[in-house]
């Protein structure tokens, strides 16, 4: 409750404003009075501050090593039917869902009134939403992580077999041996070369409920809203975006997945060599 | 400014007022507290206009971060949240994109204002192209509400009609004046059907955001730099009005991504965004 901007402006303003009739009243000493009149100015200013950080006021106050906790908990957590991640803010839970928003057209296939008429389209979809709603496209690197590992496996188990050679084996089957290992290394050779990105549009909604089950169940009732109308308008198949998929709106580490750029960034090296 | 950062600041300027004006009783270090009030004014001006100079001023000088959440904190200098995961730091940043040129939904639409609706999704796909790195495009919109609305346009419509009338009576009407009142009228009037009609008129945020990597916060922060340096270059095609997100607002952009604020608290964005 005391953190509410309002709340605390009022407790500085008011403390602030006693110092200043304490001063007039009291028949206080000169010097007594000029240092309590500059430390109300400072609560003045700081009753000021309180517009933009009163969040951070009580966290300030509590700071240990240097470091204010706004919150040590999980920024969110992912909702049991995986649909919508759920935060909480003190006493109230949101929830947010998320809407795919597949758009296949490129401008360079579109005529002069076409382009017009796609980016009136946006404006349409934009005032869709009664509740504020976020839209977004986002450019991410796709994650080849299971890809590299499994081509990787690959690579790995042919080299055993190759190096497990007797030289009884006829000469054809020590040969697709040796061809299976040098495909698999081209192959993970190449995949590492290249940047693989994707791009991706979605649309974001978030409803605040008593309890978790009532925020997800009204944040995905929006998203669905959201989402029948966004099709209708662009013609395409709209969705509600679920799980790992998610995780990719919102989580850096999903959006620059660790495996795949840290085998790109080797093969930049390699080849900068 | 909006009415609750008027009644901030009235009230906080108001107390200081108040103190200095007993100067005369403070005896020697009366001129010290003139000083202090001074700056104490000054420095509420600079928080309102360009808090984000101040508080990352603060942090960096006494070395504090903040957490934002569990494995999200912003380094002193509060330009980027971090993440740290499997020893790679993940270093995000914000910039403003608001567009200002470009119209949506016009209702009468000139010949350059088409052009530029027609070359946007080419440009788009310029800057696009000339991206190597994971980057989100936001815009945030939020209704506002409509009869209130209703009533601003109804009540500058009238002032307008007013003038028309007065331009009319007058011994001599400019034809100029009177054509350029008409157009506006008739502006105010196609929204007023619009909204009759059901549209509903929005607010509306728009905000750039990237991210980079490395194997220490610095790297990170510095390839950060160099994206945000590139994304406002190129964005630079778009008539748009690019800043970098610092401090105070850079914790609210984080929460975004998470979850959007309600009406209430998005009209209070909105209104200071203006």
């Amino acid at each position: 409750m005391a953190s509410s901007p309002r709340t605390l402006f009022a407790i500085l303003i008011v403390a602030a404003l006693l110092l200043v009739l304490i001063l007039y009243v009291l028949p206080l000493p000169g010097f007594v009075k000029g240092i309590m009149a500059i430390i109300s100015i400072a609560i003045a200013v700081l009753g000021f501050t309180t517009k933009y950080y009163s969040y951070i006021f009580i966290p300030a106050l509590k700071m240990k090593n240097r470091t204010i906790v706004l919150n040590e908990n999980e920024v969110f957590v992912m909702s049991p039917a995986q649909n919508s991640i759920v935060v909480r803010k003190g006493e109230d839970v949101y929830a947010s869902a998320f809407v795919r928003i597949p758009v296949y057209r490129s401008a360079t296939e579109m005529n002069e009134q076409e382009r017009i008429e796609f980016s009136k389209m946006f404006g349409r979809i934009v005032t869709l939403s009664k509740t504020p709603a976020k839209f977004c496209t986002q450019l991410y690197v796709i994650n080849k992580d299971a890809y590299i590992a499994e081509i990787r496996d690959k690579v790995d188990s042919f080299e055993e077999k190759y190096q497990s050679l007797t030289g009884k084996e006829p000469p054809e089957e020590a040969e697709r041996i040796k061809g299976e290992v040098t495909m698999w290394h081209n192959l993970y050779d190449n995949v590492n070369k290249i940047k693989s990105q994707n791009l991706a549009s979605y649309a974001m909604v978030t409803a605040l409920g008593g309890t978790e089950e009532e925020a997800t169940t009204l944040a995905v009732q929006q998203a669905d809203e959201l989402a029948s109308g966004i099709s209708a308008i662009l013609g395409l198949t709209t969705y509600i975006v679920q799980g790992e998929e998610l995780l990719t709106f919102i989580e850096p580490d999903h959006m620059i997945p660790f495996n795949t750029i840290s085998e790109e960034a080797t093969a930049t090296e390699a080849q900068s060599v | 400014m909006d009415e609750n950062t008027l009644i901030f600041m009235a009230f906080s300027i108001f107390a200081i007022m108040l103190a200095l004006m007993n100067f005369g009783a403070y005896g020697g270090i009366g001129i010290i507290v003139v000083f202090v009030a001074i700056i104490g004014i000054v420095l509420i001006f600079i928080i309102n206009y360009a808090d984000f100079l101040i508080f990352p001023l603060f942090t960096k000088l006494l070395n504090i971060k903040v957490l934002l959440a569990k494995g999200y904190y912003v380094p002193k200098g509060g330009e980027a949240v971090i993440k740290v995961v499997n020893g790679i730091y993940y270093a995000t940043g914000y910039l403003t994109a608001n567009i200002f040129n470009y119209v949506f939904t016009a209702e009468h639409l000139n010949a350059e204002e088409e052009a530029k609706l027609a070359e946007s999704p080419n440009v788009w796909e310029r800057i696009l192209m000339n991206i190597s790195f994971p980057f989100k495009f936001n815009i945030i919109s939020s209704a506002e509400e409509v009869q209130k609305f209703r009533d601003e346009l109804e009540g500058k419509r009238g002032v307008l009609e007013y003038h028309l009338s007065k331009e009319m009576e007058s011994q001599t009407p400019s034809q100029m004046v009177v054509d350029e009142l008409q157009s506006k009228i008739n502006t105010l009037q196609t929204r007023i059907d619009r909204l009759s009609a059901g549209e509903r008129p929005i607010n509306e945020v728009m905000y750039i955001e990237t991210t980079s990597f490395g194997v220490s916060e610095k790297e990170a922060l510095d390839k950060l730099s160099n994206q945000l340096e590139h994304l406002q270059t190129v964005f630079g095609s778009f008539d748009i009005s690019i800043n970098r997100v610092i401090g105070r607002e850079l914790h609210m952009l984080f929460g975004m991504n998470y979850t959007l604020q309600p009406e209430s608290e998005m009209s209070e964005m909105f209104a200071t965004q203006k």
